[in-house]
């Protein structure tokens, strides 16, 4: 390997000139090299992000672009701070957050440990349990709204059939209180393959020698598992709570299309009222304001993640 | 009893977990192979109690899902000459005939473009800012990184705002380039942070005798460096890829007519008198197939895309 | 423990990324709690004081 690569150096390099001319310093190619993506974060994230900010603090709105514009000072964080409204879009969100990390951690965590046992062809169902989570949450979403139809839907035809209930009788995505579940239930699916990848990392990390020394020492199975497995793959559990616990905070797609944040508000998350207040009624200044609580929130959980990504990469 | 090794499961652990995880498997498919049926069922095949497993495939979802139709009375329809194809065949017996090209074929392209567009620009750019974070002592490098990282949690509603705005005032809303950059500017942390694990797996002497044998840094780059990269930059690539196909946020607030992507245009497909599931399903096959394949095959790489870089093997 | 104190004192990373991390989890909570809308009010200054804090603390010495 190393050999052809200094062969084809060898054969590629210009006879002569070449000790010459050395071209640019690295200093130069490093800033030309990371100049472009500095650029494009700073145009088109950062500016708007600053952008953003300047217009919390304001009663602009997009749709009257030709009113004067007054700067209200803080008086859009206090209102959404005091805001009850607001605050049930929280509140929607971390039951939607708290059931699904709960949901996709126990199913997650299980399967990985039941892909770990190594059985013939796990590979194979690896990846069809992987499928969901590759696809446009947007489209799929849409379809699952056709699953959880009353009548003709296969999810309520299903569950009628093990329950015995009359199929037409529950409406999933109607229904003030199985409406949160229904997106719970969704996001599950899609997304504890991602856990479950994650968990299954965490287990391949697992050098056997200390199962073989815990073997040596007669510790049961059980004790293994809580003395070694647990504490083994947490750091890699802790990763994949952050990561969907930032991902679900943020989540759009999926509930807009499944629900809308309908019936009533009950599963308007935080994303959803805020597309709500940006672009149907157009409050800029407010919503900007909301924007950047959202965003100053992920950021946080960010800087965490980051910390524990590097933790784990460590080892 | 343990020939090989006293830490591998028994015969019948084996069966018990192969047997959990073949169920959810097959329980976790259930709804996209019921996507995939759907699309084939003719409109009241698709709406029946209870749901049909067993029916006449028909391409209906999909003639529907291309073209347009209009109604037209029976005498009309008996007055036209015998259909041309397949296709108006089927239109007739609903008593319609094709009107013209549905929009599905152009927010399809649209796809292909800002997708193929965005993920080229972000792997470009991605790689020269990888192998400079790499190779380079770049002042706050570790900054520089998290901030990369962090632009790609922010949530896309919150950063819309702006940029719809901005956008409005350069003329970008609704245009491929807009989308392009957008989706770019996405893409473009992820591609970072992967591109640059596998850039620092590349030994430095590679280059290094490359240096000494009398080539600049640029050629170094580009002879010695990217052909090692090549599976490490062709994974990214499809995860580049995977993500400006899937999303929706931002298509749906910044595009509506002219760059439209497939995403938030498959759930507007409605048909005459209610939701037309077929072509809803056949839609969505079409444009989930790709994705679906891409995983398959590149299920070994899978992981250390997913997990930022966390995760290597 | 003592050597968390101690790191807080002596202006050491690690302590002092403890410290941040558990406001930005405060913060988190009270923002989505539903118990008391005092907490909600204050959530956001907290989450903030806390993501600040922990852009600073991370040029800390280890």
């Amino acid at each position: 390997m190393s050999q052809t690569t200094l062969d084809q150096a060898a054969q590629a390099t210009p006879p002569r000139a070449a000790r010459r001319i050395k071209g640019l310093s690295d200093r130069a190619i490093a800033w030309i090299f990371v100049g472009p993506t500095i650029f494009l974060l700073l145009a088109i994230n950062i500016f708007p992000l600053i952008w953003t900010i300047n217009l919390s603090f304001t009663n602009f709105k997009a749709n009257r672009a030709n009113r004067a514009v007054e700067y209200i000072g803080f008086r859009n964080y206090e209102r959404i701070l005091t805001d009850s409204d607001i605050w049930l879009s929280m509140q929607a969100t971390a039951h939607f957050l708290f059931w699904t990390i709960f949901f996709q951690v126990l199913i997650g965590f299980t399967l990985a440990w039941l892909i770990n046992k190594k059985f013939k062809g796990n590979d194979l169902w690896t990846t069809i349990i992987v499928l969901p989570m590759m696809l446009s949450p947007a489209v799929v979403g849409n379809f699952w709204t056709f699953l959880y139809q009353p009548q003709i839907g296969l999810f309520n035809y299903v569950v009628a059939f093990f329950t015995g209930a009359d199929p037409s009788s529950f409406e999933m995505l109607g229904s003030v209180n199985l409406a949160p579940w229904s997106i719970v239930i969704v996001d599950t699916w899609m997304w504890t393959p991602f856990v479950m990848l994650i968990c299954l990392a965490g287990l391949r990390s697992i050098p056997d020698y200390i199962y073989e020394a815990a073997e040596i020492d007669r510790a049961s199975k059980l004790r293994q598992f809580f003395t070694i497995t647990i504490p083994m793959v947490l750091p890699f559990l802790m990763l994949a709570v952050l990561f969907r616990g930032i991902e679900n905070f943020k989540m759009f797609d999926l509930v807009v299309q499944l629900t809308g944040g309908g019936p009533g508000s009950v599963t308007e998350l935080a994303s959803i009222n805020l597309k709500r207040e940006a672009f149907e009624k157009w409050r800029t200044g407010y919503s900007s304001a909301f924007a950047i609580i959202l965003f100053v929130t992920v950021f946080g959980l960010a800087s965490i993640y980051v910390k524990a990504l590097n933790k784990v990469k460590e080892r | 009893m343990s020939a090989h090794s006293i830490t591998e499961p028994s015969s019948r652990q084996k069966w018990v977990a192969g047997t959990l995880v073949i169920l959810y498997a097959l329980i976790t498919i259930t709804p996209l192979i019921w996507i995939l049926m759907t699309g084939f069922k003719t409109p009241p095949d698709s709406i029946s109690y209870p749901p049909k497993v067993v029916f006449t495939p028909s391409l209906e979802g999909y003639v529907n899902l291309f073209t347009t139709r209009t109604r037209v009375s029976p005498e009309a329809l008996a007055a036209l000459p015998p259909p041309a194809n397949f296709a108006e065949e089927i239109v007739r017996n609903r008593n319609m005939v094709i009107a013209g090209p549905s929009k599905f074929g152009e927010r399809f392209m649209n796809s292909v473009i800002i997708g193929f567009g965005s993920t080229f620009l972000s792997i470009f750019l991605g790689t020269l800012a990888a192998y400079a974070f790499s190779r380079f002592k770049i002042p706050l490098a570790d900054d520089l990184l998290f901030f990369i990282l962090s632009t790609r949690m922010m949530p896309p509603i919150a950063v819309a705002i702006p940029i719809f705005l901005m956008y409005r005032n350069l003329g970008l809303s609704d245009t491929h380039l807009g989308m392009i950059l957008l989706y770019t500017a996405v893409n473009i942390s992820l591609a970072v942070w992967l591109l640059k694990g596998f850039i620092d797996e590349i030994p430095r002497e590679y280059e290094e005798a490359a240096l000494i044998d009398g080539y600049t840094r640029f050629q170094a780059f580009y002879k010695v460096v990217l052909p090692q990269a090549a599976t490490g930059i062709a994974s990214t690539a499809i995860f580049c890829l995977i993500f400006a196909w899937n999303e929706y946020a931002f298509a749906v607030l910044l595009t509506s007519g002219t760059a439209q992507t497939a995403p938030p245009f498959i759930p507007t497909i409605i048909g005459v008198g209610g939701l037309d599931w077929p072509a809803v399903a056949a839609g969505a096959t079409i444009f989930l197939l790709p994705v679906m394949i891409f995983t398959i095959l590149l299920r070994k790489h899978l992981l250390r895309g997913i997990t930022f870089g966390a995760v290597r093997k | 423990m003592s050597g968390f104190f101690s790191g807080l004192v002596r202006l050491r990373r690690g302590s002092w990324e403890m410290v941040a991390t558990v406001l930005i989890g405060l913060g988190v909570v009270m923002l989505m709690q539903p118990f008391v809308l005092w907490a909600f009010t204050y959530s956001f200054i907290t989450t903030l004081v806390g993501t600040v804090m922990f852009i600073i603390v991370s040029h800390f010495p280890e």
